[in-house]
């Protein structure tokens, strides 16, 4: 009877889980896979991200049914597995750079925009920075709230967005000149 | 004066303008240090200089057209399908499942030991149900009627609805009767 209880209220915590997960995807899996895309430089790659980052959210959710998960949790969980992705591709060098292939479908999202190519851009900052500024000028987060997302100081999220604008500029110059 | 720690102070301030955070004694600060600072000035540039750079990302983002669809494997896919689908394949092999590791090709371990609330997760959010995903079972021991031992590495490759299209042995048992049976019942598991 009582592994019965159990078995039913298991089942609750998974109906549970799956319900509020479908929400959080319905709600924010644009964003977010936009986002990884941005960081990773690959759609492909940013779907399985993505994926991972609401498998990730549905075990919490079983775990705890009362838990909240806010849009910040996912994109914490977002940076790191972008962050974990780039250093072990890094590592590897088994993966190919697909930006090189996605190229020309960066073009086409960024026609108008100053002719820059910011996918180029974002490849060469480290990716402390790359989440620094995706997740303020991109994804619309404050200084303050990208710092407590990404586990640091509001004026270090500022120092980085400086810093890779200064890439980002660099690379706008390069771009005018050639 | 201009010193490293004026030059950080001028980053930050840099950063708020960009953000949208700076107030006007911040901006004023700003200008300040990049009146005795020919570096920054070179290398992050005036106000309107740091607008204009950081309105590409902003434009970007407005401009972006692509819109995946996280969702659209979980309405193709019955959520529990997937775990009995290993199962039942294993036991077509007269086998005993002791551990499967399925890895995608991007994520290096993605479900561990395919227990039915998982597969119902991971089915659910089509992790393992996009089209041409290569998944690889590894360390794959089980038991024969005959009770001998073996692991096999294998890989299988699914097409769009889940359902195995392709399995090569990578790593033999060193029996080809259990290699091919269990590509037999990989094959038949749908």
């Amino acid at each position: 009877m009582r592994s019965g209880l159990e078995t039913c209220a298991a089942m609750d915590r998974t109906a549970i889980a799956q319900r509020r997960t479908e929400e959080l995807v319905i709600e924010h899996q644009t964003k977010l896979a936009r986002y990884l895309r941005r960081m990773v430089g690959d759609a492909e790659v940013a779907l399985d991200l993505t994926q991972d980052v609401f498998l990730s959210a549905y075990r919490t959710l079983q775990a705890d049914p009362a838990r909240e998960l806010r849009a910040g949790w996912l994109y914490r969980a977002a940076t790191n597995a972008a962050i974990s992705f780039m250093r072990r591709r890094k590592i590897l060098h088994v993966l190919p750079l697909d930006r090189d292939l996605d190229r020309s479908a960066w073009r086409v999202d960024e026609h108008g925009a100053q002719s820059v190519d910011l996918q180029a851009a974002l490849g060469r900052l480290p990716v402390e920075q790359t989440a620094a500024l995706l997740m303020t000028s991109y994804a619309g987060y404050s200084s303050s709230e990208a710092a407590q997302i990404l586990g640091t100081t509001a004026d270090a999220v500022r120092q980085r967005v400086c810093r890779a604008m200064k890439t980002l500029r660099h690379v706008m110059n390069e771009d005018s000149l050639s | 004066m201009k010193t490293a720690s004026n030059c950080t102070t001028a980053e930050i301030l840099a950063g708020a303008i960009a953000l949208g955070e700076a107030g006007d004694e911040q901006r004023h600060a700003y200008r300040e240090h990049l009146s005795t600072c020919r570096r920054c000035l070179a290398t992050i540039g005036g106000e309107r200089e740091i607008e204009r750079v950081i309105s590409v990302v902003a434009q970007a983002r407005d401009q972006e057209q692509w819109q995946p669809d996280v969702r659209r494997a979980l309405a193709r896919v019955p959520a529990r399908r997937h775990g009995w689908r290993w199962g039942a394949g294993l036991a077509a092999a007269g086998a005993l499942t002791v551990a499967i590791l399925a890895t995608q090709r991007h994520a290096p371990v993605v479900v561990r030991s395919v227990a039915v609330p998982d597969a119902a997760a991971v089915a659910a959010l089509g992790t393992q149900t996009m089209p041409q995903r290569e998944h690889r079972a590894e360390s794959l021991a089980f038991t024969s009627a005959q009770a001998a031992r073996a692991t096999i590495t294998f890989q299988v490759r699914l097409d769009e609805r889940g359902k195995p299209t392709r399995c090569t042995i990578v790593r033999h048992s060193g029996r080809a009767s259990l290699d091919a049976a269990l590509c037999d019942a990989v094959m038949r598991a749908h």
